[in-house]
């Protein structure tokens, strides 16, 4: 198993230590140590059901750990809500894509700004000209994340009817607007074409050069996985299977055996 | 004159059926489901019964009360249902839906009995006599039309900022809100405790208008009239509980001539109108259609 | 020890009545996740049934002044035939309130709005047809019982057991129904899981009638009951009980069928330990329990935690 280049830096900026958790009877995630560095396009791969979603959840707070510890520029987060952890600099997508469905594409990314739009309440209430400002400024931002994502035009049409591919761009645009460090990327590409899949890889890599992101991606295309990631770690039934360049997890026999298979 | 009075009168039961309405919609567009309306209406309606009939310096002896004192009495009936409602909703917050809207509706019930109860807070007979600020109805329905457009304006201020965002995003996706960095706690206790004000102020008004009180204003009737206040109307945007509360009140009152089948037909419009309108007769879309319409017209 | 068998049968006898009332709660909500509202009026009209079909006549004040049935039935008959009665009404209720939103697939809290517009019609109907005034069943109605027997020296009215003994064998008979019949399984399954049992090809639809058609009948008979008992006290009579029922379920766990049980056995007997000096608070109990219950444990007594899935 190869150990990469996790120790040779400084703190990392996320950190999992003997991370698990149960539902029940299962345990979805057990012992899994991951170290991410900052700037690096991190993945995670894994058969459905190996716990990729499940680790996600308790980085970003939305499932209490269950033993183990997320450390975050050294600090211990786990047991923080999910809303404190967002306000670190923590940003995510969901597998099952979760939208402000009744809200438009534009308003979407404003509640992505919510951290910024902090206004004194005098303004607001009087809509002085400074919260015009301040308004107007939100509204540059919004679009500006929208057409990033090539969807600029969509601004004022509800959420709910856009098209598969644009509601995952919808997503990455709103995670975004959080001006986060680390964005977490779950499964980006599902629903999406092959040239689609080939624009994101050069999206993720334009965004993160951009806005200096560190980005931890789940993704089942395994070609795009290994095209696009510094780094790998392998999940199966929970636990960490393999960890390293895209190279060394290629040629993995654990992961050949239990992952790539005949696909490799 | 005889004709206007009464139209004055009805105006102004409309126009606290509108402030109630958006006392309402407040938890509603955060997704909470909370019928506790009545229960922070009759605490405003109560206390405003008490200070104005029990505390003499008010100047409840005058021919005419003063306005000062009804603003006072406002101004202490929103402290006191803002506090409670910090307390309550802390603790019932924590549910959720249906759960959330039971609770709701034994809390309006625990006031009422208690109030019921004891005699101090007028029992089972009320509190009478609660002296007149305006010496007719068109006074009354001027001083809650200034009201009602006070707090639309504050609601149209919050609709276009970041605190009504982050509230309709919490209705849509609670967790997906919270990932956002929203606070989803507090905003919704924000908005449980100015729905509990804006009630405290309904009853305080309410009170003065109808010269007498009782616990029965209060009561599960006006959980439910004030919710489908909101159904009909909609719950994306404060001119929906308005546009909602000022027909359903009037409803009734315009029914009058087919007598006792008013209710029945009322009755119906709650069952029919979410089957027709599932988002409520106002909804921000159709609200900017009608924007554009009016536009168009002003500048052909 | 006079005093407690007294203290005890009023408790259980008024524990029976809520513990039927929310079991049609309880049905429903297991297979449609929603509150009836209009329950309350399907339970006033259970009371309004069965005084007419055992002979009363209607008041002065109504569209149906003076009406009298042409035949009158012994209570025995009456009660039952009520229920169904007003499983008859719960079923139109269902159709007219319920089904039209699960077909349009819009948001489940709005079928509290339109249940309420239902009870909101059904009562204000009750009241143009008949009268807002009360309604007393006459005690005759139980031709051959006596008005009270005596029960380890205490006084206990007849229509008290008969009350727990008609809940107990309709409680009873539920409960094998849910366990040991098919259409009973079925109901169960639709509750634990409506997407899996309808793969499984039982039809949730038919499941939604029968928990309607149910929960209307056991509210029409504990109208009756309580009809029997303490008179009708007007077309609103049955919203306090509604409300009350609402403390029961929740207190024994929302779709749980024993929960709703002992949930409406705690109140009723709460309720009967109340003191004579602070009666006007008997109606807090209710309430009181409800809250306390929700704050601490939101699944009731014999609730399930649902597992929410993100």
């Amino acid at each position: 198993m190869s150990s990469g280049t996790a120790s040779a830096a400084a703190a990392p900026l996320l950190e999992t230590r003997n991370l698990g958790v149960r539902f029940g009877g299962l345990q979805a995630l057990e012992g899994v140590d991951l170290a991410v560095q900052a700037g690096e396009i991190f993945g995670l791969l894994g058969p459905n059901g190996a716990g990729k979603t499940t680790l996600f959840n308790l980085i970003s707070g939305v499932t209490p750990a269950g033993s183990g510890a997320v450390l975050w520029r050294g600090g211990a987060i786990h047991g923080l809500d999910p809303n404190r952890i967002a306000r670190l600099g923590i940003a995510r997508t969901f597998q099952n894509l979760r939208l402000f469905q009744s809200l438009s594409c534009r308003d979407n990314v404003l509640v992505g700004l919510h951290r910024q739009a902090r206004l004194p309440w005098p303004d607001a209430l009087l809509g002085t000209p400074r919260a015009r400002r301040h308004h107007h400024h939100l509204q540059e931002q919004a679009q500006g994340l929208l057409e990033l994502l090539e969807i600029g035009p969509l601004g004022d049409q509800p959420a709910a009817g856009l098209s598969y591919g644009d509601r995952r761009r919808l997503e990455i645009a709103r995670a975004l607007a959080n001006a986060p460090q680390l964005l977490l990327l779950d499964e980006p590409a599902a629903g999406m074409n092959p040239t689609e899949k080939e624009e994101l890889r050069h999206l993720i890599r334009r965004l993160r050069d951009r806005f200096d992101l560190t980005v931890l991606i789940i993704e089942h295309h395994v070609p795009l996985m290994l095209g696009l990631c510094d780094r790998l770690a392998v999940l199966n039934f929970g636990r960490r299977i393999a960890l390293g360049t895209p190279d060394a997890v290629r040629n993995d026999p654990a992961v050949i055996e239990a992952y790539l298979g005949g696909q490799a | 004159m005889d004709a206007l009075l009464i139209d004055a009168s009805l105006l102004q039961q409309m126009l606290i059926g509108a402030l109630l309405g958006i006392s309402v919609y407040l938890p509603l567009r955060c997704g909470q489901l909370s019928l506790a309306t009545p229960g922070f209406y009759a605490i405003g309606g109560t206390l405003a019964a008490l200070l104005s009939t029990r505390v003499d310096a008010l100047g409840g002896a005058e021919p005419v009360y003063p306005l000062s004192s009804v603003l006072l009495e406002m101004l202490l009936a929103a402290a006191l249902a803002g506090g409670l409602a910090v307390g309550i909703g802390r603790v019932v917050l924590r549910l959720r839906g249906v759960y959330l809207a039971i609770a709701t509706i034994a809390l309006v019930e625990i006031l009422r009995v208690t109030t019921l109860n004891q005699e101090s807070l007028g029992g089972a007979v009320g509190i009478f006599g609660i002296p007149q600020p305006f010496l007719d109805p068109q006074g009354y329905a001027l001083f809650t039309l200034i009201a009602l457009a006070l707090v639309c304006w504050l609601c149209d201020r919050l609709e276009r900022q970041r605190l009504g965002r982050a509230m309709e995003a919490i209705r849509d996706d609670e967790l997906a809100a919270a990932c956002q960095g929203i606070d989803t706690d507090r905003t919704k206790l924000v908005a449980f405790v100015l729905s509990a004000v804006v009630a405290a102020i309904t009853g305080v008004i309410s009170a003065h208008f109808l010269n007498s009180w009782n616990a029965r204003l209060g009561n599960f009737d006006a959980s439910i009239t004030t919710l489908a206040f909101v159904v009909f109307g909609g719950s994306r945007t404060w001119a929906g509980p308005v546009i909602g509360g000022l027909t359903l009140t009037a409803l009734p009152e315009l029914l009058r001539p087919i007598g006792d089948l008013r209710l029945i037909v009322f009755g119906l419009v709650i069952l029919v109108g979410p089957l027709l309108l599932p988002q409520g007769l106002i909804t921000p879309e159709r609200l900017r259609l009608i924007r554009g319409l009016l536009h168009r017209g002003a500048k052909p | 020890m006079q005093d407690l068998t007294q203290l005890l049968l009023n408790g259980l006898s008024t524990g029976a009545v809520y513990a039927l009332f929310a079991l049609g709660y309880t049905l429903v909500f297991s297979v449609l996740g929603v509150i009836n509202f209009a329950h309350g009026a399907v339970f006033t009209l259970g009371a309004y049934f069965t005084y007419f079909l055992i002979g009363g006549a209607a008041g002065a004040n109504g569209l149906l002044a003076g009406l009298q049935l042409p035949f009158a039935l012994p209570f025995w008959l009456a009660l039952p035939l009520a229920g169904l009665g007003a499983a008859a009404v719960a079923l139109l209720i269902e159709r007219t309130a319920f089904a039209p939103l699960r077909q349009r697939n819009a948001d489940p809290l709005l079928a509290l709005i339109t249940s309420l517009g239902a009870g909101v019609v059904l009562v204000n109907l009750i009241q143009l047809l008949v009268g807002a005034e009360s309604y007393a069943i006459p005690t005759g109605a139980l031709a051959g019982l006596p008005a009270a027997v005596r029960i380890g020296g205490a006084q206990v009215r007849s229509v008290q057991l008969l009350l727990l003994l008609v809940a107990a064998v309709l409680l009873t008979l539920l409960t094998l129904w849910i366990d040991g019949t098919r259409s009973g399984k079925g109901l169960r399954a639709v509750s634990e899981d409506p997407t899996t049992a309808r793969l499984l090809g039982i039809p949730s639809d038919r499941m939604i009638q029968i928990a309607f058609g149910l929960s209307g009948f056991l509210a029409g008979i504990a109208g009756g009951l309580v009809g029997l008992s303490v008179s009708i006290a007007g077309p609103y009579f049955g919203i306090g009980y509604g409300l009350k029922g609402l403390g029961v379920l929740v207190l024994g766990g929302l779709g749980s069928v024993p929960g709703a049980v002992l949930g409406g056995l705690i109140i009723g007997l709460a309720e009967a330990c109340v003191p004579a000096d602070l009666s006007g608070y008997r109606d807090v109990v209710a309430y009181g329990f409800l809250f306390v219950v929700l704050l601490v444990r939101p699944q009731g007594l014999l609730g399930r935690v649902l597992p929410s899935k993100v």
